[in-house]
């Protein structure tokens, strides 16, 4: 018997399949933004030379720019998290899984423009001087 | 008619290492399944082609197979359906391969008997008549009892890749039919093995099991069911 067989085209992804793998990389990612949240606010009561430190890399253009990318991790771990639990808790909310996963989607969405758009703005601000 | 090509996964024990590729390229009639085309193979091109099938339409459960990458069961997968010409077939995944698409569903079925997959009872029946249960109850159950056990669900689900003691969708959505049946006593008798860490805690809602089932049954609300049921109980 062949205990692993080789695979010649990968298993079809589906919605249910891309929201589990975003759900556990954004996962990791909040994961890894807590440690450096941890280390800033470590730094930042330090005294002014920590404070000067913290600032130098939290206000540098690329952080200010990686802020948005944290932004819709937040936003997307969030609204899907909510949406499993609306699958779990609900009576139907298992059978619309779809519908459920689209409508969390679209809030998540205007939360990332509305407080994406601003922060967009100041990190231009921040490259242009 | 039209000209497919299948590629299909071979495996010889008696000679292969590994698995292989084989394409095979032939007209295809007008109305033609999978397993049409996979009968054809074996009938008029080549003998040695190997697959389950026995009704061939949709209710023994034996045809299970991954077919371009999503599973289903080939005798009710229409060719044209598809859209593309060529159609890659390979055996269902996450079970050993004993020949090109037969499996080893030893691991399906014993995660099936896992979950005592009959009606458990304490109290006699009634002497006159069946154990009544009443349409409500009774309608409780749809989407349940309809499984053909073809494997599709357990071998779709990343879970069960990753981790081979997990009961699986099948296994789980057939507990919950015995579970959540008005007439069953036998609650004590299943509730250790599926409130387990390879239990229904398990599952992922990932859905991929929804999106397998050939009859169209969710297995997933199955799981959530009997969660929401363990929970109630622990509050
Ligand atoms: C409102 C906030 C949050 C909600 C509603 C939420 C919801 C969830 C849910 C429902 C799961 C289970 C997913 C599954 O069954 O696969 C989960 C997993 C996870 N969460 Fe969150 N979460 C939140 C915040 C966070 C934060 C702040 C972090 C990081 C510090 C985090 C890290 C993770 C990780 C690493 C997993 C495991 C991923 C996986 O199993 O695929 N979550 N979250
Ligand atoms: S919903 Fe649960 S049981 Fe179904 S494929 Fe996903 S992880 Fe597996
Ligand atoms: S639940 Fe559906 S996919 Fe799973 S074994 Fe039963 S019929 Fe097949
Ligand atoms: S041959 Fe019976 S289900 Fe396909």
């Amino acid at each position: 018997m062949l205990e692993r067989p080789n695979v010649i085209k990968h298993y079809r992804w589906h919605m249910g399949t891309w929201a589990w793998v975003l759900h556990r990389i954004t996962g990791l990612a909040l994961v890894f933004y807590l440690v450096l949240h941890i280390w800033v606010i470590h730094n930042i009561s330090s005294g002014p030379k920590g404070f000067d430190k913290v600032m130098g890399v939290v206000q540098a253009p690329l952080f200010l720019f990686l802020e948005l990318g944290l932004l819709g991790c937040v936003l997307y771990h969030t609204f899907n998290g909510l949406r499993i639990m609306i699958v779990e808790f609900s009576k139907e909310g298992c059978e619309a899984h779809k519908m459920v996963w689209g409508a969390m989607m679209a809030v998540a969405g205007f939360l990332f423009l509305l407080g994406g758009v601003p922060m967009f703005v100041h990190f231009l601000h921040s490259i242009a001087g | 008619m039209a000209e497919y090509t299948f590629r299909i996964f071979r495996y010889d024990p008696e000679k292969d290492e590994q698995g292989r590729v084989q394409d095979y390229t032939f007209e295809v009639q007008e109305g033609w399944t999978i397993l049409d085309a996979l009968n054809h193979i074996k009938w008029f091109i080549d003998g040695t082609l190997t697959y389950r099938r026995a009704c061939r339409h949709g209710i023994c459960g034996s045809c299970g197979m991954t077919i371009n990458g999503k599973n289903n069961i080939a005798c009710e997968t229409q060719i044209k359906d598809l859209g593309t010409s060529t159609i890659t077939i390979e055996p269902l995944r996450g079970f050993p391969v004993i020949k090109d698409l037969v499996v080893n569903m030893e691991p399906f079925y014993d995660k099936l008997y896992a979950v005592k997959p009959y009606l458990i009872t304490r109290t006699p029946p009634p002497t006159d008549r069946e154990r009544y249960q009443s349409p409500e109850d009774r309608a409780k159950l749809d989407g349940k009892y309809e499984c053909i056990l073809c494997g599709c669900c357990t071998s779709s689900c990343p879970t069960y890749w990753a981790d081979k003691n997990f009961l699986g969708p099948n296994a789980l959505l057939k507990a919950s039919k015995f579970m959540l049946d008005s007439r069953d006593e036998g609650f004590e008798d299943r509730v250790n093995c599926i409130d387990d860490k390879h239990g229904i805690w398990r599952c992922h809602t990932i859905f991929n099991c929804v999106e397998a089932c050939p009859k169209e049954l969710n297995p997933t609300k199955g799981i959530v069911e009997l969660r929401r049921l363990m929970m109630r109980g622990r509050l």
